[in-house]
């Protein structure tokens, strides 16, 4: 049982997402925001992060920069599931990325749950 | 926004339809991976249904509203304004958020207290473009992350006429955002960010159609909460009567 931490803003995207990694036996844990992303880390120690870029006030990158910044989550796992289009979000093997820690990036348009279910196994496993 | 005819108008339109195409995402997004946990989990929830339907809802809204901006600037050097009550207009448009608001655990308070004359609108753009802002601002106050969880539909008198507008807790949000905002309409992914995470498609289709009406959408206050809101000249016909 793997704690996850969840950066989505819409909520009823987040319901289904929430719903279906929950049903797989993880313990999710959804917030809307970069901010209450750092708060809900603190209190959860997470396994891996799944987020969106696009979320209001700071963004996907600005979170991750914050927190790459604790020592404690440095080796933390991280998936993108974003509305940004594949040529506009680099490859998971980017120097950029592999700084962030990004592991996989994956357009929602195109993800379906199975396939979100699939790349959290993935990674979860590798970490 | 210049007219329809014109290079400017269509690139304008052009950039709102992009936003609005890249708005429809979400709900779209949304109702493929209900419909898929229901396939998954072999049942379905009356939430799940309920979850889909508003999110259907919610992008015949958009797409309805954006072609009726489309149709009222085409006809707007014809377009028949008539006197329109805006009170009973922002009731309704209340009575249609409702169920949306719902399920984003949005609480609507309505403020149309007090005699309003009737203003001159297009009834149907009235009603479309505060139902258009209303969504986009459901959306944008279930993000926030300071817990206020309600949305004022009000109507005040100032001496330029009638002020219709849709208000939250946005501390964030200023006119000159607002400003910027409708000039990246279409060009950046997040043209309102302190207000919006998508396209904020919702907004500017609001704003289009009150353009025809000869009217705009701007960062307005209500008692304490900042929104948007347009002006409406009241109907000097039927402030007589």
């Amino acid at each position: 049982m793997s704690n996850i931490l969840f950066i989505e803003p819409n909520t009823l995207l987040a319901q289904a997402y929430t719903k279906g990694l929950r049903r797989d036996g993880h313990i999710v844990n959804h917030v809307l925001g970069a901010q209450t992303g750092i708060h809900a880390a603190d209190t959860q120690s997470p396994d891996l992060v799944i987020l969106e870029l696009e979320l209001p006030g700071h963004n996907g990158v600005e979170f991750l920069h914050e927190f790459r910044s604790y020592m404690e989550w440095q080796e933390v796992p991280a998936i993108l599931l974003t509305n940004l289009p594949p040529g506009r979000v680099g490859e998971p093997g980017d120097l950029a990325m592999q700084d962030l820690g990004i592991k996989a990036v994956l357009y929602k348009p195109k993800t379906t749950l199975q396939k979100l279910l699939r790349t959290v196994r993935e990674q979860l496993a590798l970490s | 926004m210049a007219g329809l005819g014109d290079s400017t108008g269509k690139a304008e339109m052009n950039d709102l339809l992009l936003s609005v195409a890249e708005q429809l995402k979400v709900p779209l997004i949304t109702i493929a991976r209900q419909a898929e946990l229901g396939q998954v989990t072999g049942s379905v929830d009356i939430s799940e249904i309920v979850a889909i339907q508003t999110q259907a809802d919610a992008a015949l809204t958009l797409v309805d509203s954006y072609l009726l901006g489309l149709e009222l600037l085409r006809e707007q050097t014809s377009l028949a304004l008539e006197p329109v009550s805006v009170s009973s207009t922002l009731v309704d448009t209340a009575h249609d958020l409702y169920r949306y608001a719902r399920q984003y655990g949005i609480k609507l308070e309505l403020d149309v207290a007090g005699k309003y004359a009737p203003v001159m609108a297009h009834p149907h753009g009235l009603q479309s473009a505060l139902l258009s802002l209303g969504y986009a601002l459901v959306e944008a106050q279930a993000v926030q992350e300071d817990g206020d969880r309600t949305l004022l539909l009000a109507a005040h008198r100032t001496s330029h006429g009638v002020v219709a507008g849709v208000y939250g807790n946005y501390p964030d949000v200023h006119a000159e955002q607002w400003h910027k905002a409708l000039e990246l309409c279409g060009r950046a992914r997040q043209p309102f960010a302190a207000l919006s995470s998508g396209s904020g498609a919702g907004l500017f289709v609001a704003d289009a159609i009150l353009q025809a009406m000869s009217t705009r959408l701007r960062v307005g206050r209500h008692l304490k909460q900042v929104g948007l809101s347009t002006t409406l000249q009241a109907s000097r016909q039927l402030q007589f009567v």
